[in-house]
């Protein structure tokens, strides 16, 4: 009895010194850091392998709590760019990224994409019309890992070649707007080594605070896409009042927004621009091949802490985005779409509006997003209302511009519905006449054979 | 998603508008009609016209309404 208990334990102790020792290191790590817009966007290729040549299953990317709200967007890829699969959880403060390998080695070489918005701070955080912008990055030298790394190097690629400072730990070397560190060798699990970037950005520093996009489908041949856009400048606040003659004196515009390009589907047409006051008409259109280049330009130039609103619609012809087997339906469109370059959007109300008599909805997204209770949106010639699909999302960045698929049936005899509608309506009136021709309103009673 | 079909629409947009005009005139010639048929009856005469009104006024309604629903699509009301 006593000898089974000994080699039990002795099992487990064998087992648990087994586990310690096979264990993951990153061969090599080299990270790149691109900080040259409003968003820190962080490649990071990594060498993984397993200290015992045993298959690496499951590799533990972390991001720090305090960093988790900035993550907007992370991706992981492996060699042939397919996307890995991951699942995230909470443990110890870190956000853990569990990414999965669908074919084990013992050797594993895989990219993650991350996009942070909102880590770059101004600093100083207010400037006068024809100060500078200059923007604060703070992160970690290191790779943020769980395990053991060998050799990593970090690129930062910034805006421009002013610098003011930047943390030099050696070996680094600059060369106008790079900077290069590494290789470090030999780096413990979770190392923290504090990076600090302080430098000129005078790229645009645009929020979008609040998107409302709504796609209305009509069976009649088209899908209106219209936009409800908030905006705000989020770079360093103004100082002192604006001066119109200042600004139109200098060309250059600095850290102010004079205009941007929002890139639209090919196809679109009847484009609108406008705002609570009417029509914006500084904008331009360009028909490309591909898409479509929209220049505007708000009513005013954007500078730090302003401003603005506006609506952005088009149209566009359905069979882009709608298919059809019978009565089965299915749209496949952008969820969100681009508004201007390196975008970030706050949050985001995403609206279907579907025809009148549309049953069985499923929707499918490219990522999670909240899905709110359904809707019923009245327009011309309704009767019980469309049905609207709501989702909302935030923390948006480019890359999540991407296809949702909503699935639906619709009979084509429903589409009969609208004008049987107006020819009641006016046949009622028709009917109304020929009774009212029939009444006799007169006062003085007519006699008939009156002499 | 194979199997189906880019959905276009049973009308094609491009003829929404000449829709619209040759609905609505033939729908209007019928309103006319039917109102001049109406005033132009004498008061008195005991004829049997309600079928025939009914008809033409049902006649105007089909054209008028279809007239008006392709009118709205082709100003951009997409309903």
């Amino acid at each position: 009895m006593k000898t089974n208990r000994c080699s039990i334990l002795l099992i487990l102790i064998f087992y648990t010194i087994c586990l310690t020792q096979a264990k993951i290191i990153n061969k090599n790590v080299e990270r790149s850091l691109d900080i040259s817009t409003q968003l820190v966007k962080e490649l990071t290729k990594i060498t993984a392998t397993n200290s015992d040549g045993k298959p690496i299953s499951v590799y533990t990317f972390i991001v720090p709590a305090a960093d988790r709200k900035n993550l907007a967007f992370i991706a992981a890829r492996d060699e042939n760019k397919k996307e890995l699969k991951y699942t995230e959880k909470v443990v110890d403060g870190n956000h853990q990224f569990s990414i999965a390998f669908p074919k084990s080695t013992a050797t594993e070489v895989f990219t993650i994409e991350a996009v942070y918005t909102k880590k770059l701070i101004p600093h100083p955080s207010q400037i006068p019309q024809s100060g500078k912008q200059l923007v604060r990055y703070e992160g970690n030298l290191y790779l943020n890992s769980l395990y053991e790394t060998k050799s990593q190097k970090l690129s930062v690629l910034l805006s421009s070649a002013n610098i003011l400072s930047y943390t030099q730990t050696k070996p680094f070397n600059v060369a106008s707007n790079k900077i290069k560190y590494g290789p470090y060798e030999n780096i413990e699990a979770l190392s923290n080594q504090s990076l600090v970037i302080h430098y000129e950005n005078e790229r645009p520093f645009l929020t979008t605070t609040r998107l409302e996009r709504i796609i209305e489908v009509s069976h009649w041949g088209n899908i209106a896409v219209k936009e409800n856009l908030y905006m705000e400048h989020t770079g360093a606040l103004l100082k002192g009042s604006f001066s119109r003659y200042e600004f139109q004196k200098d060309a250059r515009s600095g850290h102010a927004i004079k205009s941007y390009k929002t890139i639209l589907p090919a196809s679109a047409s009847d484009v609108y621009y406008r705002d609570t006051n009417g029509n914006i008409s500084t904008s331009n259109m360009k028909v490309m091949r591909d898409f479509v280049e929209l220049e505007l330009r708000p009513r005013f130039p954007l500078f730090g802490g302003w401003k603005t609103h506006y609506t952005l619609g088009y149209n566009i012809p359905s069979f882009e985005y709608l298919f059809n087997a019978g009565d089965n339906y299915q749209l496949k469109m952008r969820l969100i779409d681009h508004i201007y370059n390196d975008m970030v959007i706050d949050e985001a109300e995403i609206k279907i509006i579907l025809p009148e008599g549309v049953s069985n909805i499923e929707i499918t997204t490219p990522y999670p997003v909240k899905r709110l209770p359904n809707e019923v949106h009245y327009t011309y010639l309704d009767t019980v209302g469309r049905p609207v699909i709501i989702m909302s999302s935030k923390n948006l960045v480019e890359n999540h511009i991407a296809n949702f698929n909503l699935k639906y049936s619709f009979s084509k005899i429903t589409l009969l519905q609208e004008p049987l509608l107006v020819v009641a309506f006016f046949f009622i009136i028709f009917i109304i006449a020929i009774i009212s021709i029939r009444l006799d309103f007169s006062i003085s009673t007519t006699h008939s054979h009156k002499d | 998603m194979e199997s189906m079909q880019r959905y276009v629409s049973p009308v094609n947009p491009a003829v929404f508008p000449h829709l619209a005009t040759v609905l609505l005139t033939i729908g209007t010639f019928f309103t006319a009609w039917f109102f001049v048929f109406v005033v132009s009856r004498p008061k008195n005469s005991k004829e049997r016209t309600l079928f025939k009104e009914l008809s033409i006024s049902l006649c105007a309604s089909i054209f008028l309404g279809f007239g008006v629903v392709f009118l709205m699509l082709s100003v951009g009301i997409y309903i």
